[in-house]
């Protein structure tokens, strides 16, 4: 018999698909009502809330799974679909860790509708090289030269392996959504609601009068306006490039408003710790290991970028003069 | 092909080239979901985005064209001739990875004719690799791994595995930055417990172990352990040192300014530790790459497929990798040839304008590196 206390945790598993194909599931109003609050809470808050341990929420909470999808497929926007796979890829994460040890072999579960297998070995855990790879951060904590690697395996801690789960989650609604079909017209008017809770976001990026950034910080401010989730060891180059660049807080926060995962308390927070620890800027060749280098400006550092494009226009107007 | 007016010895080598494709069956895996790419004189890739459902035709269109050049993609697409690059699908791609001499070898004094030093360099880098890297740490087996002299300078180590098809650019990056060993702090590694300094043990994985060993190697090496410490001197003392490290606790004995030596001796060793490689490369997920059997055109050598990783041991470039045989032929040098020797015979030094009988597959590889041309 299907686990409903597991579907009920982890909604996008295979267990809660076959579990709400086996029962049916009819859409009514009141749950609409219900999916639209979540969507609205993960897009807002970046959470979604747990769900209280009674069948009939549990059984409420695999609707409501299934009818968010719906009503953010409506919505149709990267954003607002990388944002609410963060917030349904925290709650999984916050479950991870509250069923560690009550409900071991859930995380065994869900490690496997990833086709993931953590092997122990004493504290920690071996994972095959090319699943840490896909489902790790971009981070220097992460980063594979800094980490114990041998046949195949790389050893991670339970805290990591739930973080590799949750990333798991995450790129598994971002690729899923949005669904195209042909929806209710109250699912769709709940999505053009849902849309409108969008922050405005165009504005402050364009001001910044970018034209003399180099490409790599200019691609990056213009895939967080398109809601691409940038790695976080771009993210803190582009944080430091803006902060030498001379831009005050309040401006590089609102450029990182387009990360699906914003949040502004966090951002400010870190801006400011960037500015008063006054971080090198890093290297053209460690931006390039941080696959983020779009360009072969041979400027040595992005820094250099504008002084050397002015150099060069410099010349050339000396040039065009004789 | 590429220009309108093609010279004598382009003409030349066409007709040479289609021959041996006439003659030699290719194969390459998953052949119809890669792309092609063919090059001429001027450029090594003038037309990409072709694909070809069979052996037969992509053999047909060699014997035909006869490009000077042939690459395909390390990518697998449903789509492989759609064009842009998103069209094409993509589904997955073997990790490659491209080692070429950097001339360092012999000083940088072979130049673009690479001289058997920079050849036997760049071998053993290969062997390096595979030993120190794929093997042992990303634990995959020699079955998966099809070894290929590039045609010219190096060799080209292609992974066909499952458990890195669908990686992505990022995850790429970051197996080319391990074996690079980029972005590995020193910090990363070693750390202050109280008036302990701790650090990687030898048994470990990763790139700690490796410097833990390595280290411990050195040690034995009087000269390197008094740069460590001068009571190193005292065999009693080193052993004490010794059998600290392999628990991973790096000073037992009190080393003057520890951090600073063994950071040191950390950034001298990674270099020779790390695998030289080209990092963008192996991030490329749609990189075009020289197909294994397919002539060079830039010395009109094959870039043979090895049968096995272990092959590479015995194999010779300028002995295995010529393939154009005896028949004489008249060439007249451009420029200065240096002494050279190909499978049995060799040449120069002569000069430019001397004019020299060669057996072909000798004059042809003067001919691909634009240093002769037909008399």
């Amino acid at each position: 018999m299907a686990d409903l206390l597991f579907c009920s945790h982890y909604p996008f598993s295979s267990a809660a698909k076959a579990y709400v194909s086996e029962q049916g599931m009819e859409i009514v109003s009141s749950y609409i009502g219900k999916a639209e609050e979540r969507v609205r809470e993960a897009i807002v808050s970046g959470k979604i809330r747990k769900v209280p341990a009674m069948s009939e929420a549990q059984e409420e909470e695999l609707a409501l799974y299934a009818i968010a999808r719906m009503i953010v497929s409506c919505a149709n926007n990267r954003y607002l679909i990388n944002r609410y796979a963060v917030a349904e890829a925290k709650k999984t994460s916050d479950y991870l860790s509250s069923d560690a040890s009550a409900h071991a072999e859930y995380v065994d579960a869900v490690a496997a509708e990833f086709g993931i297998r953590f092997e122990k070995s004493g504290a920690h855990f071996l994972v095959p090289l090319g699943k840490y790879l896909a489902y790790t951060p971009r981070s220097t904590d992460y980063k594979l030269a800094n980490r114990e690697v041998a046949l195949g395996k790389v050893k991670v801690s339970s805290h990591e392996r739930a973080r590799m789960l949750e990333e798991a989650v995450k790129k598994k609604i971002e690729r899923e959504l949005p669904i195209r079909a042909a929806f209710p017209d109250e699912v769709k008017a709940a999505g053009a609601r849902v849309l409108a809770l969008l922050p405005k976001l165009e504005t402050a990026v364009m001001k910044l009068g970018q034209e003399n950034y180099p490409p790599c910080v200019r691609r990056m401010i213009e895939e967080l306006s398109l809601f691409v989730n940038l790695p976080h060891t771009a993210r803190v180059a582009l944080g430091i490039y803006l902060v030498k660049a001379g831009l005050p807080t309040d401006k590089i926060v609102e450029v990182f408003r387009g990360a699906p995962d914003f949040s502004e308390k966090t951002t400010r927070y870190q801006v400011d710790y960037l500015r008063t620890k006054g971080y090198n800027m890093p290297s053209c060749a460690t931006m390039d290991s941080y696959g983020v280098c779009v360009a072969e400006c041979r400027c040595g550092t992005p820094l250099n970028y504008r002084a050397n494009i002015h150099g060069r226009a410099l010349k050339r107007l000396e040039e065009a003069k004789q | 092909m590429s220009s309108l007016v093609q010279t004598q010895e382009e003409k030349f080598l066409h007709r040479r080239f289609s021959d041996y494709y006439s003659k030699s069956a290719v194969s390459l895996r998953g052949l119809e979901k890669r792309e092609f790419g063919f090059g001429g004189w001027e450029k090594k890739i003038e037309f990409r985005h072709l694909s070809f459902k069979n052996e037969l035709e992509l053999r047909a269109r060699l014997v035909s064209e006869a490009p000077l050049y042939i690459s395909h993609s390390v990518a697998y697409y449903e789509f492989p001739d759609a064009r842009p690059m998103p069209r094409k699908n993509w589904l997955g791609s073997d990790l490659i990875f491209d080692l070429d001499t950097d001339g360092s070898a012999c000083g940088h004094a072979c130049g673009k004719f690479t001289c058997q030093k920079c050849l036997d360099d760049v071998k053993s880098d290969v062997v390096k690799l595979i030993e120190e890297f794929l093997l042992p740490d990303f634990g995959f087996s020699k079955s998966e791994l099809a070894v290929n002299f590039s045609g010219s300078r190096g060799y080209h180590v292609h992974v066909v595995s499952d458990a890195v098809y669908d990686l992505d650019r990022e995850a790429r990056r970051e197996i080319a930055d391990y074996v690079s060993g980029t972005g590995l702090p020193f910090e990363r590694l070693f750390w202050n417990e109280g008036k302990k300094f701790l650090g990687p043990k030898p048994s470990q994985g990763g790139f700690g172990g490796k410097f833990a060993r390595a280290f411990l190697a050195k040690l034995s090496g009087e000269a390197f352990a008094l740069s460590i410490a001068r009571k190193l001197k005292k065999p009693e003392e080193k052993e004490k040192l010794k059998s600290a490290i392999a628990n991973g606790n790096w000073d037992n004995i009190g080393i003057t300014n520890r951090e600073k030596k063994l950071s040191e001796k950390f950034e001298e060793m990674k270099l020779t530790m790390a695998g030289r490689i080209d990092a963008n490369v192996t991030a490329d997920v749609s990189k075009l790459i020289r197909m294994p059997d397919s002539i060079h055109g830039g010395s009109g050598f094959a870039a043979k497929r090895l049968a096995t990783p272990d092959a590479i041991a015995g194999f010779e470039p300028m002995r295995h990798a010529p393939i154009f045989g005896s028949e004489p032929l008249k060439v007249k040098a451009t420029e200065a040839v240096p002494a050279l020797s190909i499978r049995d015979f060799s040449f120069g030094p002569f000069g430019a304008g001397e004019v020299r009988e060669l057996p072909e597959e000798c004059a042809i590889y003067l001919i691909c590196k634009k240093a002769a041309v037909l008399e």
